[in-house]
């Protein structure tokens, strides 16, 4: 039991009165069902691997959007982790290729350049068939800063590298926007 | 009668990290309360009011109301974003080396005014000129000031005479600069030339805007470079993380001067 609480207790968010309280959940849980859980940790662990192509998670490499023929393969997508893929893929406007940083540069934490899948996307870029990089990493200073190194580093006069487009959030409020937000909104208005 | 329970405050934002599913954990220096660490609740949400506000390197006016265990953000307003800072690689990345020292330094529930301006002045300084290094040393020199650990740099700390003009040693350990004949057995003693003497001397009694005119050349700047993190760094007990990222930027741009001048 009390091994229980400290391996839950490692997880993130988990403080130790929820571990422990996960820990009687999970003790009056039925057999099959704890078993089920148990086992979908082991298979996780054992079968998910970086694809080979992207880097982002997959039970098989390359992973089914690199596999998929019906993809653009002239433009790739940089992410920092497998979630914002998830998030690209509900938008069904995207049809190229991705690539997952699994992280940002935080100088402050220690995490630099080789700490994330940086070497990876540079070796991709050296193919001349990817005509189009959208760097589409979180509008944070520490987003921003790994886009600004992506861009600086990546090595091809020929490249389009460009970057999604900043501005208001759909059901957001003018009032309480900040000014850079707004001052990129302004600069990247469209015509009605 | 109770404490008012909301209060407003200005502050710097140093950090933040991810808290729970939609929250934030935001690490700030205030004017008048020091290091504070409060939550912002929904902040991670791209329709939340905090939004934007609540980015390291920016100056922000907040709302906030005491909570049990952690202060809350109610309202945030950006006072100065530093906006051209963040569109230069290099400014950011020194932007951070001043947070991760102003957190290190800066103590909770104890205001450090003279730290509060000197980090915002720095922050302008790096805006201005994001090339100069200068920003940077006067910012190290002036932290160990206002923290009251200012390096003696007129007189021998061991036997109190006045320094002559020529090269002695300098250890953070003694605190400050030593003369020739003293010899204590101290692992952090290293030399210091009378150039980086006279340069610490200036940055003492200089401010921000006369210390970022002045150019050195390569060995003085690595010699000051060396000297100012390494006292920095003994007196945080703790590696600077940014740094070895900041050096590297640094190396990058030494390199492409000299390929440019091949």
């Amino acid at each position: 039991m009390a091994r229980l609480v400290q391996e839950l207790n490692r997880l993130p968010g988990i403080g130790p009165k929820s571990a422990q309280r996960l820990a009687y959940y999970i003790i009056r849980l039925p057999d099959e069902e704890a078993f089920a859980l148990a086992d979908a940790v082991t298979a996780v662990k054992q079968n998910i691997v970086f694809c080979e192509e992207c880097q982002n998670l997959t039970d098989a490499s390359p992973c089914q959007v690199c596999s998929d023929p019906r993809r653009d393969r002239t433009i790739i997508c940089v992410v920092e982790d497998p979630l914002d893929v998830l998030a690209m893929e509900r938008t069904r406007s995207f049809r190229g290729l991705y690539h997952v940083l699994h992280g940002v540069i935080s100088p402050m934490n220690g995490v630099g350049p080789d700490q994330i899948k940086l070497k990876e996307l540079f070796s991709r870029l050296t193919r001349a068939d990817i005509s189009e990089m959208v760097v589409a990493t979180n509008p944070t200073l520490e987003g921003e800063a790994t886009a600004m190194y992506i861009r600086r580093h990546q090595g091809r006069d020929d490249l389009k590298v460009t970057h999604l487009a900043r501005g208001l959030p759909v059901g957001g409020s003018l009032e309480y926007t900040d000014e850079t937000t707004l001052t990129r909104a302004f600069q990247g208005r469209q015509e009605l | 009668m109770a404490p008012p329970r909301t209060y407003r405050c200005e502050a710097i934002i140093l950090s933040y990290t991810p808290l729970g599913e939609s929250d934030l954990l935001v690490t700030m220096f205030t004017r008048d309360q020091g290091k504070v660490r409060a939550v912002g609740k929904g902040a991670r949400r791209s329709t939340s009011k905090l939004v934007g506000h609540l980015e390291p390197l920016t100056v922000t006016k907040m709302s906030m109301a005491h909570g049990r265990s952690m202060d809350m953000i109610s309202q945030a307003e950006v006072v100065l974003s530093f906006s051209k800072l963040k569109e230069d690689l290099t400014g950011i990345t020194k932007g951070l080396y001043l947070a991760e020292l102003v957190d290190g330094f800066g103590a909770e529930d104890s205001a450090n005014p003279e730290l509060y301006q000197l980090m915002t002045d720095t922050l302008r300084a790096i805006e201005t000129d994001p090339v100069s290094d200068m920003p940077l040393r006067f910012f190290e020199f002036h932290l160990l000031q206002v923290s009251g650990l200012m390096p003696e740099l007129y007189h021998c700390v061991e036997c109190r005479a006045e320094l002559e003009p020529d090269a002695h040693r300098f250890s953070p350990n003694v605190g400050g600069t030593l003369c020739l004949d003293c010899n204590p057995d101290d692992a952090h003693l290293r030399p210091l030339s009378l150039r980086a003497l006279k340069v610490l001397r200036l940055l003492n009694r200089s401010d921000i805007a006369a210390a970022c005119n002045l150019s050195l050349d390569n060995s003085l700047a690595a010699e000051l470079k060396s000297l100012l993190s390494t006292t920095v760094r003994y007196w945080l007990g703790k590696e600077i993380r940014s740094n070895s990222f900041l050096d590297r930027l640094n190396n990058e741009s030494q390199s492409e001067v000299y390929f440019n001048s091949l």
